[in-house]
């Protein structure tokens, strides 16, 4: 299981055969109930065990502002923050020719036509700064001009980080995409 | 060590050079011999560990692992980025693989001026990086997606246009500046080797056509023209003929390219220049003069070349130094130094 070294496993086998019979059969029957019933939600791609996800089913969301991200664990962590209240559109990956990962096989004209059925105001593009990242956000950006604005989220440094500890890889970084004050 | 030069001496094979590679690698985390991690831990191990103490006790450690990353470990702290370890040990290589820089092919020329600007500015190793990957992302999709329609795979490679463009404006405009920063300094050293006969200059013949004075905008704007523009001779030739990929590095010797005209004792001059104006830049950039390893390069220059290097290189700088034969060393080498005789790689003893 990724992340997980073969100590952990061990202490993560041992502590499953102390549990009760019945806690670990319902912990068996949760993974085989998440594996039958989870699926995506056919507008978003999100992880969702219904047809249409909870997100897109929320009507106190903002429709107008719609967020791209690679796979739903980045989803997962821009929910965290609770502060955007847009719908997201989850890509399944990135573009990368040397795994084979063209925009056909990611839900790119599923996206395309969300942005042109649906009232979107702009779409916010939230990929990692990577190679793959950059080149899958020009593409974008190129193909859903048409229809409306485009934005991608800002890199640079953490907060909370002192700026002397900063890598000069992210300093650099957030001196390009510095921004005009007042 | 104790004294100002250590003396590495033994047969083939007996792990002399490992030894340089290991003090290479703890000081810049990079082999020149190989670029993946597996190639440098034993056969049948799964790990390696190097370790170095230094004279105001501090330890520097790097522990290299078949499976997972590396870990880097300063005064028995773990660091948790291995670029920290960078700094305490300097070092400037010379093996016999330079010798090939002159007469070699241009891709040993660029990798040598790499490590230069890589000492100039930490940023650089991204960049580099960033830019290969693009180049294998970008041939990998003429490879597989050629039958695919033109104006989609167009659309990707606008997108790696793009980014090209900009990491190649910065990785010219860096090597360039390396370059003028090298060039008082090689032409020195060449001016003094050969008694004020020779003039050594460094000339850039970039892999894009660059117009015009440093900057970056019109020469991005510029580079992604071109990109644009080879795209045709790019898909029947499956590479892409534009960028720093293609960059070489000119050496004139009196106006004379010297990898066609210049005598291989001529050569080895040049080379000699070359690796004492780095010590120079290295020095210079650090305020501490790194320490010199020569990997088997003595016994390839002369009385008169050896005793130069020694005048130059031997007050100030730590010299580690190999050789199979103890004849292998002309003159002073031999003062103020340790003698370590390898016989085989078993030995378990602390060097030094």
């Amino acid at each position: 299981m990724p992340g997980i070294g073969p100590r952990t496993a061990q202490r993560l086998a041992l502590h499953l055969l102390r549990q009760p019979e019945e806690r670990v059969r319902s912990f068996a029957d949760a993974m085989l109930a998440a594996k039958s019933q989870v699926g995506q939600c056919q507008k978003c791609f999100h992880l969702s065990a219904d047809p249409i996800c909870e997100i897109c089913r929320n009507e106190g969301r903002d429709s107008e502002f719609l967020c791209v991200v690679a796979d739903s664990r980045d989803l997962l962590a821009l929910e965290r923050t609770k502060e955007f209240k847009g719908l997201y559109h989850v890509l399944g990956g990135l573009i990368s020719p040397m795994d084979g990962v063209g925009p056909e096989i990611l839900n790119v004209s599923s996206l395309v036509k969300r942005v042109d059925a649906d009232d979107v105001d702009e779409v916010i593009l939230a990929l990692t700064p990577s190679v793959e990242g950059d080149t899958t956000s020009l593409y974008l950006a190129r193909l859903l001009k048409p229809f409306t604005k485009v934005s991608r989220i800002a890199y640079g440094l953490p907060v909370g980080g002192e700026l002397e500890y900063a890598d000069e890889v992210t300093l650099t970084r957030a001196l390009e995409g510095r921004q005009t004050l007042g | 060590m104790t004294e100002k030069r250590l003396l590495i001496t033994g047969p083939n094979g007996a792990g002399k050079t490992n030894l340089l590679e290991a003090i290479e690698l703890l000081g810049s985390l990079r082999s020149h011999r190989c670029s993946r991690d597996s190639d440098l831990i034993h056969w049948n191990q799964e790990r390696a560990l190097l370790r170095a103490l230094s004279c105001e006790d501090e330890t520097l450690e790097l522990e290299l692992r078949r499976k997972g990353g590396r870990q880097a470990k300063r005064n028995e702290k773990v660091l948790s980025r291995q670029f920290d370890l960078i700094g305490p040990l300097r070092c400037v290589g010379f093996s016999s693989l330079d010798l090939e820089l002159v007469r070699g092919q241009p891709a040993l020329r660029r990798q040598w001026l790499d490590r230069v600007v890589q000492q100039l500015e930490p940023i650089y190793s991204d960049l580099i990086s960033r830019y290969s990957r693009l180049l294998r992302q970008r041939s990998q999709l003429w490879r597989r997606w050629r039958n695919k329609p033109a104006n989609e795979r167009d659309a990707i490679l606008d997108a790696f246009d793009l980014q090209m463009a900009l990491v190649s404006t910065r990785i010219h405009r860096r090597r360039s500046r390396a370059l003028r920063h090298l060039q008082p300094l090689v032409a020195h050293w060449q001016k003094m080797i050969s008694n004020g006969k020779e003039k050594l200059e460094l000339v850039y013949y970039p892999g894009s056509k660059l117009k015009g004075e440093e900057a970056e905008e019109p020469w991005r704007l510029d580079i992604q023209d071109q990109l644009l523009d080879q795209r045709l001779d790019e898909e029947r030739l499956g590479s892409c003929r534009v960028g720093p990929h293609r960059d070489e590095v000119g050496l004139l010797l009196n106006g004379l390219e010297a990898r066609r005209f210049a005598s291989s004792g001529q050569q080895r001059t040049l080379i000699l220049s070359l690796k004492l104006a780095e010590l120079d830049l290295v020095e210079q950039m650090s305020g501490l003069p790194p320490i010199l390893l020569l990997d088997d390069v003595l016994a390839e220059l002369d009385a008169k070349r050896q005793l130069l290097l020694l005048e130059v290189a031997g007050e100030k700088h730590q010299c580690i130094v190999t050789a199979t034969h103890l004849d292998a060393f002309q003159g002073e080498w031999m003062r103020e130094s340790q003698l370590l005789e390898t016989k085989s790689f078993s030995s378990k003893g602390s060097v030094g």
